[in-house]
This record gives structure tokens, C-alpha cells and sequence, in this order.
């Protein structure tokens, strides 16, 4: 008979005090470890957005965005300027080209002049956007146009050719975006995530190599090392890279110089992606950034409003924190109170125990192992209350949430709904970020939950366990 | 050898002060078996506790084979009990949800003893208290009184100490059983050197000792022993 097994055995001798006392504690426990998972999952996420977007602010030509809109182009000497604001770390130039599958085109452009004079669909760019060459490609594209490109397409080829209007066109496949980048950054600022081959090297310098997203090589069979042609010349792809999306991955990253010699225009820049040294300083940076480029050349943007979607997750964090340390108080208060009765029920057992010689640590140890016991049997329970409850906690917690916060900026949650990742309501990116917050109970944070809660039953039963010293051998001669 | 000075535990109950151990002095050779007897509530059981060290005296002293209990420091006081005392409660005190074998081992894992050599010590102690074997593993509240006794006994014994003080050790026992622990306790004393103090009822206990005292309104007299008397007046 150890200390140990007459803890574990004293912790059984009243069963039903026992369970209760089990019950309560794994209602305290189950509750900290949800929302420690909580707080893991949402911190996590607040920790990716400020490592990678969170940061990020994109400079595109006043009018324009993308193939969209109009003003002038942006030029390296703007690149130059906007480096040169205070906290700004990098700014990456990109130039985006439009690539149309070389048959596809001249079938199209047949049908164009069938169909009538002027129609010259598909050439001079059809929209009227900004500095955006459409080029000729082999590749074909990975994302079938289906209605959604077959409505754009119609749409944007009304703004470029009256002339093909009416008429039947030929099925089409969507353009390829081909993007000329000054490294090794997708158009939002992220790091590309190289699946295959290797990066593009020097990408201030004018090559053939081509990185291409992984369903757009296997859609046209082609791996590192293989060719393809833009206009007519040859590239290489020197790796391939997941973006994470399917539209991400219908794409082809070329050396900024590459891209602009392509489209003609070497001087242009398509957009700018400008880092900020930190997440603090990311709101007087964009202020800086539009007064140094002049509201009437650029338009500064913040990508998807993360502030609001970073601000929201962050006040979540908080609360399932505080929820965590309240609930972890709460069962080192109940293992206190309930060690504190049992260490007055057993005085006459204590005072056995001294007078027969057993020192005081002993007994202390004696009661601090029955605590864990307690604790343990209370967090057993307790993790598969937090495992089943942990996702329903964090989704209630982030949607309260994030439901206040879109009625203070004024909008409604409905405006979430219709535009994910677009630049339209606030809410479009910050919905779809707290969405993506899975809050699934990993077995490291439950075990830094359950020591957390050990720390604390010893904490709780170590007050009970010092009173014992307390306790004098005379104790045997009293009666209960 | 303890030596006992001046010994006063006073308790106050309500307005007056009642004096169980009114300025008590003796002393004991080693080795000797002693009883004390006296009416209920005269104050056995709290001389008893004084000289086990589970009470502090008001005033006066417990010498020790030389060391005065009253300067020792608690932890001090925790180790003489665990090695020096062996104590036989009138009520056992035993812990009632522990079998008899593992309430005799408790004094031993106290003591450091292994695990193994703990439980053989122990079943030898209930063998020799002639408790069944068939009931060496059953719980405490499951015992009679006499065998809870019997294992208070075992338990007193573990650690082999030097001064063993029983409180009617025989009060729940059968005449032919109560004359065994009287055989144990005396061999106990006279094979093993052991100081045996008894507080008892049982003349046939009190007739068997080397030394009897009388306690009466806190004060202790020596009884002369008219057996040993006797062999000595013949010597
Ligand atoms: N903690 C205490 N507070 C007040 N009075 C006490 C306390 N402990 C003992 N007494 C009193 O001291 C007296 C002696 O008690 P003690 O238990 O020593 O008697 P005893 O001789 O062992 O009696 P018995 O033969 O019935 O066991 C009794 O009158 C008892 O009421
Ligand atoms: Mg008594």
C-alpha cells in the first residue's frame, strides 16, 4: 500500500460524492479546455493573417483594378516613391497579362469577321482596362468557363466589339492571367507555395522560365522542365505552385521584366504590392502610401478588410481566453473546497496517521495525489465534453462576434453572403476568414489544457494539504 | 529508561479547570511491564498521551533515554513516535477503509520499510495476534471489536519499538485470547527489552506486571506488587 494507492483509494471511498464531485469538475474542465481550443483557433488564424495579408496593402492605378477600370498605368518610378514611405519593408511590382489559347483565338477572331466588319473580338484587350496586353498561348486553360465565364466574357466583349453581339460565338475557355512578379509573391503578397520544381531565381532579371499552378500544368500535361509559348516564344516551366484555390491555380507567374517586355510596356507596373513592417503600423502606412502616390494616380487598398476581420478574431481570443482562465479558477476553487471539507471530515484519520508517525509531507502528498485523482478523473470526462463541444463554442463565440461588429460598421451581415473575396461589403473577406476558424480540440492544446489543470488542482488541493500539518496527533482521543 | 518530572496537563472546561495529570512523577527501566490502573476518567488515557508524545504536556517533562521531549521540534516529535512508541488505542484508530494487513503497514512505510518485507512483517504481527488469516485482507469496518483490537495490537508492534503504551489492550477480548496478548506483551518485555506501560481493568493483566501505579485525582502512587514482592522477600 503506497501513498499513492491510498489517495487513489480514499479519492473511491465515498462513490457518489465522488461522482458529483466528478461531474461538476468536468463541467469546469470541459469548459476551459473549449475554450483554450477556442482560443488556440482563433489565434492561430490571427497569427497567419497578420503573417501574410494582414500586412499587405496593394497599390493599383487610380480607375482601375486588375482587368477592370481605367486611369494610367503605374510606373517604376511610383515603385520607387512608395518604397521610400516610412515602415514600408518591400514593394513588389506585378504586371498582368492576358493569355487566350492561340487556337481558340483564331477561331473566334474567324467567327468575329464572319459575323460582321469592326468585330475584332478578343484583340486590343476587349476591355477597356488598364495597362493589360491579351497575348497568345498553347496553354488551354484548367477552369472551364461554364455560365459564369460565358456571362463575363459576354459582358466584357461588349465593352471591346460591338460588332460580335448577336452573334453565336464559339465555346469558349477562360483566359489565362499570367503574372509578371518582382518575386516570389502571388498577386495578394503571399508567399507562393512552390509544390514542384524551383522559383523563378533572379526576378528583377528577363527570363524564359514560367511558374505554372498545378491544375493548369496538369490540365495541359506539362511538368518542370516542360515548354509552352506565349506569342509564339518559348518558356520553360522551372517549378509549379498550389495558390489553394482553383481560380488560384488557372495561372502562370513569369520575372516582372519578362512580362513587361511581353506586353510592350516596360516601364509599367500593373499593381504594387507594398509589405508594412508590422500590422501596427499598417493603417498610417496606407495613409502615407495614398498621399505619396497622390489620390488621383493610385488607388491604396487593404486586402479584404482584414483589420476588421484581425480586430473581431482578436476580441474572440480575448474572450475564450478569459472564458479559459475563469474556467480553470473555477475548478481549482472547487477542488479547493471540496479538499478543504474532506481534510475536516477525515481530522481524526489525520491525527491516526501523525501518531503513528507519518510526517507531515506525507499526508499533504497523500492529499494532493487524492486531488489529482479528482482532477484527473474530471479531466478525462472533461476532454470529451471540450472535444464535442469545442466546435459548437467557437462558431457561437465568433458569430455573436463578428455579428456586433458588422452592426457597428454599419452594414448587415447580409452583405457578407453574395461576394466572397470581392472588394464590395467589408464583411465579404472577413466573413470568410471566420469561417475558415475550424476550432478542432488537437491533442496538444488538451494536453496543455489538462496541465494547466493539474497546475491548478495542486494549486487548489496544496491549501487543504498545508492545513493538514495543522492537525495535531491528539485528534485520535476527540470523537468525531 | 524514561523518566517522567512534574507532569500537569490541566483542560479548561466551561469556568473551572479540571487536572487529569496533576503533577506526575516516575520512571521506568527498560525493559519493564508496567501497568496503571484507575476509575474512568481519572486521566489514564491523557498521561498516556503525554508520554507518547501526542500531547504536549502544560508543564513539566518526558525524558527519554536521556533526550527531554518537551525541546524537541514537531518534526522531531513525528520521528520518536514513528520509531520509539508503540501506541494501542482504547478506541484502535484504525483506518477503516484500509485492510488489517495494510493498516499494520502503514507504521512501516512510514519507517521506509520495502514493500515486500512490509507485508511479510505484517502478516507475521497478525499471526502472532492470533487474528485468522482469513481475515488479514478484510477491511477494518468489516472486523469484530476484539479483532479490530487485535490489530491495533499488530500495528503497535510494527516498528519494533522501544516503549509500547497500550490502553486496555485486553478491554474487548475473550479471557483465553486477552491471556495471549498479556503472554505477547510480557515475553515482548522480558525477550526484546521492550518498556511495556498498560492502562487496564483486567486484573489478570495487572497481576502479571513488574510495576503498578493508581491513578487518582491526578496523582500517581505505586502500588506495591505483592507477586514480585513476594519472590523477592524469598530470594
Ligand atoms: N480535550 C479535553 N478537554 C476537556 N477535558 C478533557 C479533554 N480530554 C480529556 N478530558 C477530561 O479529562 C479527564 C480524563 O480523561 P481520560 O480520557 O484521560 O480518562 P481515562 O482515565 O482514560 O478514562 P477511561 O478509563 O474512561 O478511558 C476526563 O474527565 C475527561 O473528561
Ligand atoms: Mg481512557
Amino acid at each position: 500500500m503506497s501513498v499513492l494507492a491510498r489517495s487513489v483509494g480514499n479519492a473511491f471511498r465515498n462513490k457518489v460524492r465522488t461522482a458529483a464531485v466528478v461531474a461538476v469538475l468536468a463541467v469546469a474542465i470541459g469548459l476551459a479546455l473549449a475554450m483554450l481550443v477556442a482560443n488556440q483557433a482563433v489565434g492561430a488564424k490571427v497569427q497567419e493573417l497578420n503573417a501574410s495579408v494582414g500586412t499587405v496593402l496593394t497599390v493599383n492605378p487610380a480607375g482601375g483594378q486588375g482587368f477592370e477600370g481605367g486611369g494610367e498605368p503605374l510606373t517604376a518610378d511610383q515603385a520607387a516613391a512608395a518604397a521610400a514611405v516610412p515602415n514600408v519593408s518591400a514593394v513588389v511590382g506585378t504586371s498582368s497579362l492576358r493569355l487566350r489559347n492561340a487556337t481558340e483565338a483564331a477561331a473566334q477572331a474567324a467567327a468575329g469577321t464572319q459575323a460582321g466588319p469592326g468585330g475584332q473580338p478578343g484583340q486590343g484587350g476587349g476591355p477597356g482596362g488598364q495597362a493589360t496586353a491579351t497575348l497568345t498561348t498553347s496553354l488551354t486553360a484548367a477552369v472551364d468557363a461554364g455560365t459564369l465565364g460565358n456571362r463575363n466574357q459576354q459582358a466584357n466583349g461588349a465593352t471591346g466589339s460591338s460588332g460580335s453581339t448577336g452573334s453565336t460565338q464559339p465555346v469558349r475557355s477562360l483566359p489565362i492571367t499570367a503574372t509578371g512578379i518582382g518575386a516570389q509573391v502571388d498577386t495578394t503578397g503571399k508567399a507562393l507555395n512552390i509544390t514542384g520544381g524551383s522559383g523563378l531565381g533572379d526576378y528583377s532579371a528577363a527570363s524564359t522560365n514560367a511558374l505554372l499552378g498545378t491544375t493548369l500544368a496538369q490540365k495541359n500535361n506539362l511538368t518542370v522542365g516542360s515548354t509552352f509559348t506565349i506569342n509564339d516564344q518559348t518558356y520553360t516551366v522551372s517549378g509549379l505552385f498550389d495558390a489553394g484555390t482553383a481560380f488560384g491555380n488557372n495561372a502562370v507567374y513569369v520575372t516582372l521584366p519578362t512580362a513587361q517586355a511581353l506586353a510592350g510596356t516596360p516601364n509599367e507596373l500593373s499593381s504594387m504590392i507594398v509589405t508594412v513592417n508590422s500590422m501596427d503600423n499598417v493603417a498610417s502606412t496606407k495613409t502615407a502610401l495614398q498621399t505619396a502616390l497622390g489620390t488621383d494616380k493610385a488607388d491604396v487598398t487593404q486586402g479584404q478588410n482584414l483589420q476588421t476581420a484581425v480586430s473581431s478574431l482578436d476580441s474572440v481570443k480575448n474572450i475564450s481566453f478569459i472564458a479559459f482562465i475563469a474556467a480553470l479558477g473555477t475548478a481549482g476553487l472547487i477542488i479547493l473546497l471540496i479538499m478543504v471539507m474532506l481534510v475536516r471530515e477525515r481530522r481524526r484519520e489525520i491525527g491516526v496517521l501523525k501518531a503513528i508517525g507519518a510526517p507531515n509531507r506525507t499526508i499533504g502528498l497523500q492529499f494532493v495525489l487524492e486531488a489529482l485523482v479528482l482532477a484527473a478523473l474530471g479531466s478525462a470526462v472533461g476532454a470529451a465534453i471540450a472535444s464535442f463541444a469545442s466546435g459548437g463554442i467557437a462558431s457561437a463565440l465568433i458569430s455573436s462576434n463578428t455579428t456586433s461588429a458588422a452592426a457597428t460598421t454599419g452594414r448587415g451581415p447580409g452583405g457578407a453572403g453574395g461576394f466572397p473575396g470581392g472588394q464590395g461589403g467589408p464583411f465579404g473577406g472577413a466573413s470568410q476568414l471566420l469561417n475558415s476558424v475550424t476550432a478542432s480540440a488537437s491533442p496538444g492544446v488538451i494536453a496543455g489544457g489538462i496541465a494547466a489543470v493539474f497546475g491548478v488542482a495542486i494549486i487548489g488541493a496544496l491549501v487543504p494539504a498545508l492545513l493538514t500539518a495543522r492537525i495535531r496527533p491528539i485528534e485520535v482521543l476527540r470523537g468525531e | 529508561m524514561i523518566e517522567v518530572k512534574n507532569l500537569v496537563r490541566t483542560f479548561n472546561s466551561g469556568d473551572r479547570t479540571i487536572k487529569p495529570v496533576n503533577d506526575v512523577s516516575f520512571a521506568l527501566e527498560q525493559g519493564t511491564l508496567a501497568s496503571i490502573v484507575g476509575k474512568s476518567g481519572s486521566g489514564k488515557s491523557t498521561l498516556l498521551s503525554l508520554l507518547g508524545a501526542l500531547d504536549k504536556p502544560t508543564s513539566g517533562d518526558v525524558v527519554v533515554n536521556g533526550v527531554s521531549l518537551a525541546s524537541m521540534p514537531d518534526a522531531k516529535l513525528t520521528e520518536y513516535r514513528r520509531r520509539d512508541i508503540g501506541f494501542v488505542f482504547q478506541q484502535f484508530n484504525l483506518i477503516p477503509n484500509l485492510s488489517a494487513v495494510d493498516n499494520v503497514m502503514l507504521p512501516l512505510e512510514f519507517a521506509g520499510v520495502r514493500k515486500a518485507a512490509r507485508l511479510q512483517r505484517a502478516r507475521e504481527l497478525l499471526e502472532q495476534v492470533q487474528l485468522d488469516p482469513s481475515k488479514h485482507e478484510r477491511r477494518i469496518n468489516r472486523l469484530s471489536g476484539g479483532e479490530q483490537q487485535r490489530v491495533a495490537i499488530a500495528r503497535a508492534l510494527a516498528n519494533e519499538p522501544k516503549l509500547i503504551l497500550a490502553d486496555e489492550p485486553t478491554g474487548n477480548l475473550d479471557e483465553q485470547t486477552g491471556d495471549h496478548i498479556i503472554e505477547l506483551l510480557s515475553s515482548l518485555s522480558r525477550d526484546h527489552n521492550t518498556t511495556i506501560l498498560v492502562v487496564t481493568h483486567d486484573r489478570a493483566l495487572a497481576n502479571k506486571t513488574d510495576r503498578r501505579f493508581r491513578l487518582q485525582q491526578g496523582k500517581l502512587t505505586e502500588e506495591p506488587v505483592r507477586g514480585r514482592a513476594a519472590v523477592a522477600a524469598s530470594a
